[in-house]
């Protein structure tokens, strides 16, 4: 579904953030990424989202290069991918129910669709009594399920998390990753990059090693060996 | 694509209903702008005033030969008056010109006394002509001083006259230009630091784009709200800088009236108000949302 083919990314002037990365992501997959900070996990996400363009190698989606995407249709690929990150990227000034639904809203959703599914989603993630709170009145943990359940409310074909444990207690992180599980069993594809030694030793899932941008090991059921 | 529309007038609405300070700022650069605008135009109508009340003092005395007959005179008049250069001409007959002169002095005894010894009316009758405007003396005194009415002119009170006449007209034609370049300039100004105000006060809105660029928002939908927004906020300032008008319209209305000699503010500003308005709305409008634009754009890109 996703394929990586011979990725380097090299930020000007000599900044070697990836090296040679080749790898694919089959559909439904739950993939962990780990490796030390500054190994490269970010660039390959922005890469992914199409916030930075590779030197050099191509990414397939669903086999369609993403390169070949065209500006003006940037919002719709970047639709098909729901991404949650270590800050939660939530808009201050909508509420939560708000900025789920912000996301149907921007995809055309009809208000039907929106004032039935947004309850739903907000209720997947546990958050059925904070639907008009803002972001600055709920915890870190709130937070990141609200932009997951942004990110459902898209109903992408992938989730990308950016160590989106970052900011949060072990308690909390396991609820997030719970979470990512469980939208994993429901079929979607979940990319997991973190750090998390706990996170990665509980989840018994494929994990890719990075190391100073390079690909060191790709194993299912890894482990977090550094 | 109605449903498109709604939202972002939704969104651009609920901004500006949980940004205030923001608003506040943006709302409070576009009054003083637009505040200049109107204060520029007002100036305008007020300079406006001032040269036409100068302007009317102006006119050229033409003192008749005592011999010519009432037939002359009135066919001088005609012909004066058929000229497009010519506003007006009066007669005035040596009995009025006298009568004016004695109300004129009328506290000025020895000035009465000097008439009484002179005895018989010692001023000659005159035709007081007016011009439509003040660049066309010159060629009405050429035309006086020519063959055609040597007849009937005695004198015209001219050389006197005709330095203040030119001196006039290129004072109103620089005060024009002037004026029309100084508003410009500060119009430019004022437009400048409005917009890059409003550029640092939403120097937040980096974050809030990225984020919606990341959940797959189109670029006329990230752009719609902040206009909206800067619509709402245009449209308040207007509001705003009109109400303020009227209260410096009614302040200062008595004094205006004293120091530029009888310009009636409420009158002009009443009678301009429907331009006055739309200058305002317009203003507030395109300051509004054109800033909020030019704000956003870079961070629009990709
Ligand atoms: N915008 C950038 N400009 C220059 N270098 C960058 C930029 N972003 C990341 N890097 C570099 O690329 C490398 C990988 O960074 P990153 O992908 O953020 O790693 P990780 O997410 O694994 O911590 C680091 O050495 C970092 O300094
Ligand atoms: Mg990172």
């Amino acid at each position: 579904m996703i394929v990586f083919e011979n990725i380097s990314k090299i930020y000007p002037p000599d900044s070697v953030a990836l090296e040679n990365i080749s790898f694919r992501v089959g559909k439904g997959e739950f993939v962990s990424i780990v490796g030390k900070s500054g190994a490269g996990k970010s660039t390959l996400i922005k890469l992914l989202l199409r916030e930075e363009e590779p030197s050099q190698g191509k990414i397939y989606f669903d086999d369609y290069d993403i390169l070949d995407i065209k500006i003006s249709h940037l919002p719709y690929y970047r639709q098909r991918i729901g991404a949650v990150f270590q800050d939660y990227r939530l808009l201050n000034n909508k509420t939560v129910y708000e900025n789920v639904a912000y996301a149907m809203e921007v995809m055309g959703g009809t208000d039907y669709e929106i004032q039935r599914d947004v309850p739903q989603l907000l209720g997947i993630v546990g958050l059925e009594d904070k639907f008009g709170n803002f972001p600055r009145e709920i915890s870190g943990g709130e937070k990141q399920r609200t932009a997951i359940a942004r990110a459902l409310a898209m109903r992408p074909d992938v989730i990308v998390a950016d160590e989106p444990t970052g900011n949060l207690d072990p308690y909390h992180s396991k609820e997030i990753i719970d979470l990512l599980e469980k939208i994993n069993e429901m079929g979607t594809t979940v990319i997991l990059c973190t750090h998390d030694k706990e996170v990665i030793n509980s989840l018994k899932r494929r994990v890719i090693t990075f190391d100073q941008g390079e690909l060191v090991r790709d194993e299912e059921k890894g482990r977090f060996i550094l | 694509m109605f449903t498109y529309i709604r939202r972002i007038i939704r969104f651009g609405w609920q901004s500006f209903l949980r940004e205030g300070s923001l608003n506040l700022a943006t709302i409070f650069v576009i009054i003083v702008t637009i505040s200049l605008f109107t204060f520029l135009f007002a100036s305008q109508g007020i300079v406006e005033h001032l040269i036409d009340g100068i302007k009317d003092k102006i006119d050229i005395s033409v003192y008749l030969n005592p011999e010519s007959s009432q037939d002359e005179i009135i066919d001088a008049r005609d012909r004066l008056s058929e000229l497009p250069a010519v506003k007006s001409v009066t007669f005035l007959s040596n009995d009025e010109v006298l009568e004016e002169f004695r109300k004129r002095h009328v506290n000025d005894p020895v000035i009465l006394e000097s008439l009484e010894v002179v005895g018989s009316n010692p001023f000659y009758a005159s035709l007081n002509i007016r011009a439509q405007n003040t660049n066309e003396y010159a060629s009405i005194l050429t035309l006086l001083n020519s063959a055609t009415f040597e007849d009937v002119v005695y004198k015209v009170d001219y050389l006197e006259k005709k330095t203040v006449i030119d001196k006039l007209s290129a004072f109103i034609d620089n005060i024009n230009s002037v004026g029309l370049v100084s508003a410009i300039i500060l119009a430019i100004v004022s437009v400048l630091v409005a917009f890059n105000t409003i550029r640092v006060a939403i120097y937040d809105a980096s974050r809030e784009i990225s984020i919606m660029r990341l959940v797959g928002s189109p670029n006329k939908f990230i752009r719609g709200p902040f206009i909206v927004q800067g619509i709402i906020n245009g449209t308040i300032a207007a509001i705003a800088s009109c109400l303020l008008f009227l209260l410096v319209v009614n302040i200062l209305d008595a004094r205006i009236n004293d120091m530029t000699n009888g310009f009636d503010l409420k009158q002009w500003w009443v009678s301009n108000l429907s331009m006055i308005i739309v200058i305002q709305l317009a203003s507030g409008i395109a300051l509004g949302s054109v800033s909020s634009l030019i704000a956003i754009r870079k961070y629009l890109k990709v």
